[in-house]
């Protein structure tokens, strides 16, 4: 018999987002056999951008965000300075670089500890906590009551992050300091000497704890290194610039098809879709340069607000193992746990890499240098967010922003099927999860939350009939 | 995670001054927390960027209580908010349902095009519910409505410009008079002191646009270290007075001079950025962050292509 179950919202994840999932039988063993991803929230951002002042971007667009507002900050001020042909002092660089590195690594925290671990272990057994969902648990009790007590270390921690971010920043959520021509915070070495402080503490608690829970994690539950595994194509815009010139990254800029080997990424071979998504038709299939955000609802066969870029038609996986795999400090396979192995590596990477920017801050250097933004021009940004690659593409006019286009990482993992009927790479990576129970699809949750999308997300999950 | 309560009240008298308790509140609210059964809360998001919940988990400082689950644990019964509860689906929803006594949390404005369809917040009984339908189903039945943040209190950056998704603050939307915890985020403290007052059983003084008149009383200016002092062209001067830059401290009303963000590490105009009047109700206002001044000082017009 059929049955139907919603689960909706799912939670521990930000924005909102709702993922159906159908379930059946293949080879005795009752999994997912099609999957489709919404996201359930518009706003519009890239219109009410227009008519504005570019220099206004910084500050509208980390808005998109609370939990990664910096990478978006990079991108606006990025785009200026293509735009400008600006160059940056090193100064300035090193201080974007800090603030991103901070919110890239107390971002990682929170996705294992807060918004991923519930998946595995049972939480302090009351509200906000406690779930019914209790099943596949397979740490002992001891194990569990330590996760649950390095689940609180982690909040601690996060917020030590954004206080770093904030020595150099100012604040966190949503920093002041990211302007076009470099940074207004000009380094003190009292502020040197802070970051460093919580530099070393999140270094210390990423090795010491983070990286040992997650690889006890990934050994435990070590079928999930089988399990979401999805296209294999990844994607990195690259990030954090060693020089000013952009020619060295820690990421490098890169695309692998297949899990294969490493190419070179070009723009301008970047496309959205919109077929399924609440979009008109006549926008579909473009550049973001010449982009277009038009809405239309409701439409025949659409369910996301998401569009569904592609890179050369392919739908691609973008987040911390692409940037680790492309950049090759990570290799080992694409799945629920190499997501979450790589991204517990990567934290360390840039907490490592912090403490050596930090190193080179030169006290009394310039932060900033004055630029002149051309009245008409066109350019973009390429970053990336703790969740995967970042873009903003930007068209000026007489002064002001005539057009405006973002793609967020959770477009890429998250998009609905494409003009070509494609799966999106998270729809794709739903495809054969086995589900013990449908009307608790814990193991949903798992490939759902490895993405760390940055959503609201709402499961319906169906048994096929 | 014991001796959460003294903790609580340690944090409440640290901070008792910003927010407006006297002495002989907080033992009040030591009598509140020590009475069984901890106020519901439910927290809803709407068209936000969940910043303000996020500021809200940075609301500890290094003294106890040291982190946000402290306060969960011991202060309030936190019946749903989507980025922290393990629950999901109806066995989430089916929470909210069977608490008949709560305060209500709105974070985030209100997309009233496609009839509220811009926003989802999640589905009952098979039928996809808004985050509007879910205001109107919910906020007559609160104890009080709480709205954090800009986007909730006055529509924010979401219903800028040519607004989009045709939002409505969440405040004017319940047609009821919320408390309005404004910030582009919210600060932590700000947040937790009104819940704090609440417990009580204090009315909580508004000002015309609902903010608590003990956090937002006095302009940014007012108080700003830099007042008076010789005026910056250009940016990363440090120490110097950013009016020309388009600073909004004027008539910006917020404590952020002397309360700082992040555990006092820093605010904006410590790190020489101008004041952007994020609790403004007019925020952010048409015109250039950076104007009316900044611009022909900074981005020189004549120097544009």
């Amino acid at each position: 018999m059929a049955t139907f179950t919603i689960i909706d919202p799912v939670t521990r994840i930000e924005g909102h987002m709702q993922v159906n999932v159908t379930i059946d039988a293949v080879d005795g063993v009752q999994q997912v056999v099609d999957a489709h991803v919404a996201g359930n929230l518009f706003r519009g951002f890239e219109n009410l951008l227009v008519g504005r002042e570019p220099t206004d971007a910084q500050h509208i667009t980390q808005r998109i965000c609370g939990v990664c507002p910096i990478p978006h900050a990079m991108a606006a001020v990025m785009t200026l300075d293509a735009v400008s042909k600006t160059k940056i002092p090193v100064n300035g660089l090193l201080m974007r670089n800090l603030v991103m590195g901070a919110n890239f690594v107390e971002s990682h925290i929170l996705h294992f500890y807060l918004l991923s671990a519930l998946d595995y272990i049972d939480g302090p057994a009351m509200r906000p906590w406690q779930s019914t969902w209790s099943i596949d648990r397979r740490f002992d009790t001891a194990t569990t009551n330590v996760l649950i007590g390095h689940y609180l270390k982690a909040i601690e921690m996060k917020r030590k992050g954004q206080e770093a971010a904030a020595v150099f920043g100012g604040k966190q959520p949503h920093s002041p300091a990211y302007v076009p021509g470099g940074f207004t915070n000009v380094p003190t070495q009292e502020q040197i000497t802070l970051f460093g402080q919580y530099a070393d503490e999140l270094i210390d608690f990423i090795n010491n704890i983070y990286i040992p829970d997650a690889e006890a994690l990934a050994s435990v539950y070590d079928d999930y290194k089988d399990i979401g595994k999805g296209y294999g194509n990844l994607l990195s815009f690259g990030c954090f610039d060693e020089d000013v010139k952009g020619k060295h990254r820690l990421f490098s800029r890169g695309t692998v098809m297949d899990a294969h080997k490493k190419k070179p990424l070009a723009a301008a071979k970047i496309t959205e879709h919109v077929k399924y998504g609440w979009y008109k038709a006549s926008t579909s299939n473009i550049n973001p340069s010449v982009g277009q955000t038009e809405t239309e609802y409701p439409k025949d066969n659409a369910y996301s607000w998401l569009k569904s870029p592609r890179y050369m038609k392919a739908p691609m996986e973008v987040g911390p193992l692409a940037r680790m795999w492309v950049n090759g400090d990570y290799t080992e396979g694409v799945s629920v746990m190499d997501r979450q192995l790589a991204r517990a590596y990567e934290a360390k990477k840039i907490a490592d890499a912090m403490k050596r920017w930090l190193g080179s801050v030169e006290v009394g250097n310039p932060v900033f240098v004055k630029t002149s933004i051309p009245m008409k021009g066109k350019g973009f940004g390429l970053t990336e967010a703790p969740r995967g690659a970042l873009g903003h593409w930007l068209k000026l006019e007489g002064g002001k922003i005539a057009g405006y286009q973002v793609i967020t990482p959770t477009c890429w993992n998250c998009s609905p099927r494409d003009d070509n009927n494609q799966l999106g790479p998270m729809e794709k990576a739903l495809i054969g999860t086995p589900v013990q129970d449908p009307d608790k699809p814990v193991e949903v949750l798992r490939v759902v939350h490895s993405f760390d999308p940055c959503l609201d997300c709402a499961v319906h999950a169906m048994r096929a009939k | 995670m014991e001796v959460t309560r003294r903790d609580f009240l340690k944090y409440c008298g640290m901070s008792a001054g910003a927010l407006g308790l006297s002495m002989f509140d907080l033992g009040l609210l030591n009598n509140a927390l020590a009475a069984d059964g901890a106020p519901s809360v439910i927290w809803l998001q709407g068209s936000s960027c969940n910043g303000c919940s996020i500021s809200l988990l940075n609301r500890i400082s290094d003294t106890a209580p040291k982190t946000v689950d402290d306060l969960l644990l011991n202060s309030i019964d936190l019946i749903f908010h989507p980025n922290v509860m393990g629950p999901a689906g109806s066995e989430a929803v089916e929470a909210i349902r069977a608490t008949k006594s709560y305060i209500l949390v709105l974070e985030g404005g209100v997309p009233t095009v496609y009839d509220g369809m811009a926003c989802k917040v999640w589905s009952e009984n098979g039928v996809d519910v808004s985050y509007a339908e879910a205001i109107r189903s919910l906020a007559p039945g609160a104890m009080k409505v709480i709205c954090v943040g800009q986007c909730a209190c006055f529509g924010g950056i979401p219903a800028s410009g040519n607004n989009p998704t045709q939002i409505v603050s969440a405040s004017s939307y319940t047609g009821l008079e919320t408390i309005n915890i404004a910030g582009c985020p919210a600060h932590p403290d700000w947040i937790v002191g009104t819940i704090a007052q609440l417990l009580i059983g204090n009315s909580v003084p508004l000002d015309e646009f609902g903010r608590p008149t003990s956090i937002f009383g006095e302009t940014v200016h007012s108080n700003c270290p830099r007042l008076g002092k010789e005026k910056a062209t250009t940016f990363a001067e440090t120490g110097k007075c950013m009016m020309d830059l388009g600073c909004r401290g004027p008539f910006t009303y917020a404590p952020c001079p002397y309360m700082k963000w992040n555990n006092g590490v820093s605010w904006c105009i410590n790190a020489n950025g101008p004041c952007i009047g994020c609790t403004d109700p007019s925020y952010p206002t048409a015109e250039a962050f950076y104007s009316p001044l900044g611009l022909t000082s900074f981005y020189g017009k004549k120097n544009r292509k």
